[in-house]
């Protein structure tokens, strides 16, 4: 038989996906490719991705036909793990029983990587309630988990057994109708549009239309998002308690009669007209690091995976903040008001005097405290900062103003009060010195905290960025490796030979077509399927060749 | 190719500054060439206004004579000191919760406005009903101002004689614009009909009173009804349970001397433990005698000094190795 030419079908990875791969794992996010291709398409795929490399200590491959050896394989798969890593840190920590989940710890005790293919009939086993557990913890042990032929459901339930025995935020992202399935059940989904269709981004959270675009989404606009949220609650609690706690002090001198210390109206607007405005342009606005800065270095994304921002200890300190600034807010007035006086020696120290000067230190208090905790000050977050100060002393004279007291006169029985009140320089004094004095502490330990203890989210505002992790290592692609594989084990060229599977009339006599048959410098990373194809032209074939 | 080219362009988002977060600002970074200099300069701040207040403060007097709960209808007071300008006489409770939740609504502010429609008993819908127990009478007369608050006006009486050579003179005590301006024009108004004594017909003075309304200032007429200075004064209730309250200002000023207080002790606080006493103050710009202040400022101007310099050192021990 002479060889006529061959056919080939390039699958290529769209632009930037060794790179983005490469970048997310940098940032502790663990990879699993899950698809439906054949197990050399995919291990190939992996490798052009980095996400297999030639220096990996093993990888492991799952192909048992039956339940029993897959249990074998996983089981033997993890004591090789385990047993190379124990020996290794033997003189550590005594591990426990082997049988018993090993905890995150154990996982990252393991210096040295493997990967973890697993078929799709495999998978079907392995996805059994006897055996997921043991393929979890097997899948967690190893740096890189490939599944191949992998049906949707398959897809979903691998995705739903890292939801639901993990503490970890699963995001899958895909790009066909296949995807659906898994794109539902994940924590986040995220669908491609592009060559495959729009079902994919329909039932996605977020979409896209190239993979790459998934390191900006997680590590600028998710890691944002995560420090926004966070600031925002802080703030806001912090802000409710030096606001309410005030009546909590003022109840051990008014008889615990439930006196408010306010004026009604100032309770009824406090969160909503004089305090909302600059917390949410805090909540769309605020960066901390820059975008570029936050691209190039992954590992600013480790606060948000290990809840560093928002946890039980924060939340504590923001109500211990906020009940310190409740206890100044209320005792500095008190102190002030029981001997003061106006200038022209009327007395003073009435319960609406009071009540107007606490809110107006309050008022002033959150704004500056809001102000220092704001890291990008756009315009806009000038704009309601200062207008929600200006808003506060507008809406107070307005209340207290002899008209709408003439109009409702039982709904404002405020009248007159904030002229009176400030009017009187002492009474600026005192809101001076209470307002100063619940922001410097603050001020103090945020600031002895960067200088002290900074974390690598302070040294990147300061563009000294973390030590940069060795990208370069992770683009070095693999020397024994070719650019592009056969996806048979073995090739089909005996089957031929042996003419079983031709009729006779189809042999042709062409000549030759070794001499054309040239290898195609085509580009890296692409995967053929190549077949033989008998009985075409020379031309054909050399037009299919050369792309 | 045209119309890929627009669908394309129609599926783009938004590329402005706004969407993309682009947009300008300013990164403040709470560096130490910052907070530093702004402790001390708050500090020196603090520490300068605290001097000034102290000083004024010094120059100030309050004399302060507790009445017990003896009936002292007499009392002897020496001043050893000659204020400049107006002085102040208080009178101050002690142990009096003024700033009770119930006691302090208890009032109707439409009556004290000066309408009349609150003036009479209309099926218990006025007077204000937060105004209970004073009401009404037992005879279902409105009562006239109603509430807790009115009735439980302070009405002891002060008379202060200067010992001259042996002879009393009375020290002209002035009670004119002792409350504020806002509550007498404003907040306050007497039902406009002339004279006054016509629209309270049909109702009750406060129990606890004894002259009626209307007939609270004999000597003058503007001084009647809501408007009364020293009612004005007792309304406006005080946020602590011990409180001055201004009772008449002495214009000329008090020079040193003997000097006799006469007293009416009407008002009853032992029930209650409560103690009563005068005060006589002068006043400057940043008001009465307050050390209070003073002080405050200064302990929390030197605490910023304090700290700026423990921040330096910190700045400077912790920093200096990093950068070499």
């Amino acid at each position: 038989m002479k060889l006529l030419g061959a056919t080939a079908i390039e699958d290529k990875l769209q632009d930037g996906v060794p790179e983005t791969i490469a970048c997310l794992s940098l940032a502790d996010i663990k990879i699993w490719v899950l698809t439906g291709d054949k197990l050399e398409t995919a291990m190939n795929i992996g490798y052009s991705c980095n996400m297999l490399r030639d220096d990996m200590n093993e990888v492991f491959i799952i192909s048992g036909n039956t339940q029993l050896e897959v249990q074998q394989q996983l089981r033997s798969a993890q004591e090789h793990i385990l047993g190379l890593s124990r020996v290794s840190s033997a003189a550590d920590v005594e591990k426990s029983d082997i049988e018993l989940c090993p905890e995150t710890v154990l996982e990252e005790a393991i210096i040295a990587e493997y990967a973890l293919v697993v078929n799709g009939n495999s998978l079907a086993h392995a996805l059994d309630p006897g055996l997921k557990l043991l393929l979890l913890d097997v899948a967690c042990l190893c740096k890189t988990v490939i599944c191949c032929r992998v049906t949707p459901l398959q897809k979903a339930q691998v995705v739903e057994l890292v939801k639901t025995h993990r503490r970890a935020v699963t995001l899958a992202i895909g790009d066909g109708a296949n995807d659906v399935s898994m794109i539902k059940m994940a924590h986040i989904g995220v669908g491609i549009s592009g060559q495959e269709g729009m079902q994919a981004v329909l039932s996605s959270d977020y979409s896209f239309a190239q993979f790459r675009y998934l390191q900006r989404l997680l590590l600028v606009h998710g890691r944002w998002s995560y420090f926004r949220m966070c600031n925002f609650l802080r703030y806001f609690f912090y802000k409710n308690f030096a606001f309410t706690l005030v009546h909590l002090w003022y109840g051990f001198f008014c008889g615990f009669s439930a006196q408010t210390v306010y004026d009604q109206w100032f309770i009824t607007l406090f969160n909503i007209v004089f305090t909302s405005l600059p917390v949410i342009a805090m909540g769309l606005f605020d960066q901390d690091v820059n975008d570029r800065n936050s691209m190039r270095y992954p590992s600013l994304y480790k606060p948000g995976q290990l809840n560093l921002l928002f946890n039980k200890r924060q939340f504590f300190l923001c109500t211990l903040q906020g009940l310190g600034t409740s206890f100044l807010l209320f005792f500095i007035p008190y102190g002030a008001f029981s001997v003061l006086l106006k200038k022209d020696g009327s007395n003073f120290s009435d319960q609406q005097a009071f009540a107007v000067t606490i809110a107006t230190s309050l008022v002033l208090v959150a704004s500056v405290q809001i102000g220092l905790d704001t890291h990008y000050w756009t315009a806009i977050n000038h704009m309601f900062i200062w207008g929600s100060v200006a808003v506060y002393f507008a809406i107070l004279f307005a209340i207290q103003s002899n008209g709408i007291f003439g109009v409702f006169t039982s709904y404002f029985p405020f009248v007159g009060t904030s002229r009176n009140t400030l009017s009187e320089l002492n009474v600026w004094l005192v809101i001076l010195l209470t307002a100063v004095l619940c922001v410097v502490p603050g001020l103090v330990v945020s600031f002895l905290k960067v200088q002290l203890f900074p974390t690598q989210t302070d040294k990147s505002r300061k563009g000294r960025g973390p030590q940069e992790q060795s990208l370069q290592r992770v683009r070095r692609t693999s020397s024994r490796r070719s650019a592009y594989a056969f996806s048979h084990q073995q090739g089909f060229g005996e089957l031929i030979t042996s003419g079983k599977n031709m009729r006779r009339s189809a042999i042709c006599s062409a000549p030759p077509a070794d001499e054309h048959y040239n290898h195609c410098n085509l580009f890296n990373h692409c995967t053929f399927h190549i077949c033989f194809i008998c009985g075409i032209n020379h031309d054909m074939v050399n037009k299919q060749i050369n792309f | 190719m045209q119309k890929k080219e627009n669908q394309e362009v129609e599926n783009r988002p938004d590329n402005t500054a706004f969407t993309q977060q682009r947009l300008p600002a300013w990164q403040p970074i709470l560096s130490a060439g910052i907070v530093i200099p702004l402790f001390v300069l708050v500090g020196l701040a603090f520490i300068g206004i605290g001097v000034a207040l102290f000083v004024t403060s010094r120059n100030l007097h309050v004399l302060e004579v507790w009445k017990n709960n003896l009936l002292w209808l007499n009392m002897a007071l020496y001043v050893f000191f000659s204020p400049q300008g107006p002085v102040f006489f208080y009178y101050g409770l002690t142990n009096y919760f003024q700033n009770q939740r119930a006691y302090g609504v208890s009032k109707d502010y439409n009556q004290l406005s000066g309408d009349l429609d609150y003036f009479t008993f209309f099926f218990s819908i006025v007077p204000d009903s937060t105004c209970k127990p004073y009401r009404y009478d037992v005879n279902n007369k409105p009562i006239v101002p109603c509430g807790s608050l009115a009735n439980s006006m302070f009405n002891d009486t002060f008379n202060l004689y200067q010992m001259k050579n042996g002879v009393k003179e009375e020290v002209p005590l002035d009670g004119k614009g002792i409350s504020w301006w806002t509550d007498y024009n404003i907040k306050y108004r007497n039902p406009s009909v002339n004279p006054l004594r016509n629209a309270f017909n049909g109702t009750v003075k406060p129990l606890y009173w004894s002259k009626p309304a209307y007939e609270l200032d004999p000597t003058d007429t503007a001084n009647n009804g809501f408007i009364n200075q020293d009612f004005l004064v007792w309304m406006r209730r005080s946020a602590l349970p011990n409180f001055r309250k201004l009772y008449r200002r002495i214009t000329d000023g008090l020079p040193a001397g003997n000097y006799s207080l006469e007293i009416s002790y009407n008002y009853p606080v032992i029930a209650f433990d409560g103690k009563k006493k005068v005060a006589f103050s002068n006043v400057s710009w940043m008001g009465g005698k307050n050390e209070f202040l003073g002080i405050a400022y200064l302990v929390i101007g030197s605490l910023c000094l304090v700290m700026s310099v423990v921040m330096l050192i910190i700045y400077a021990k912790f920093k200096f190795p990093e950068e070499d």
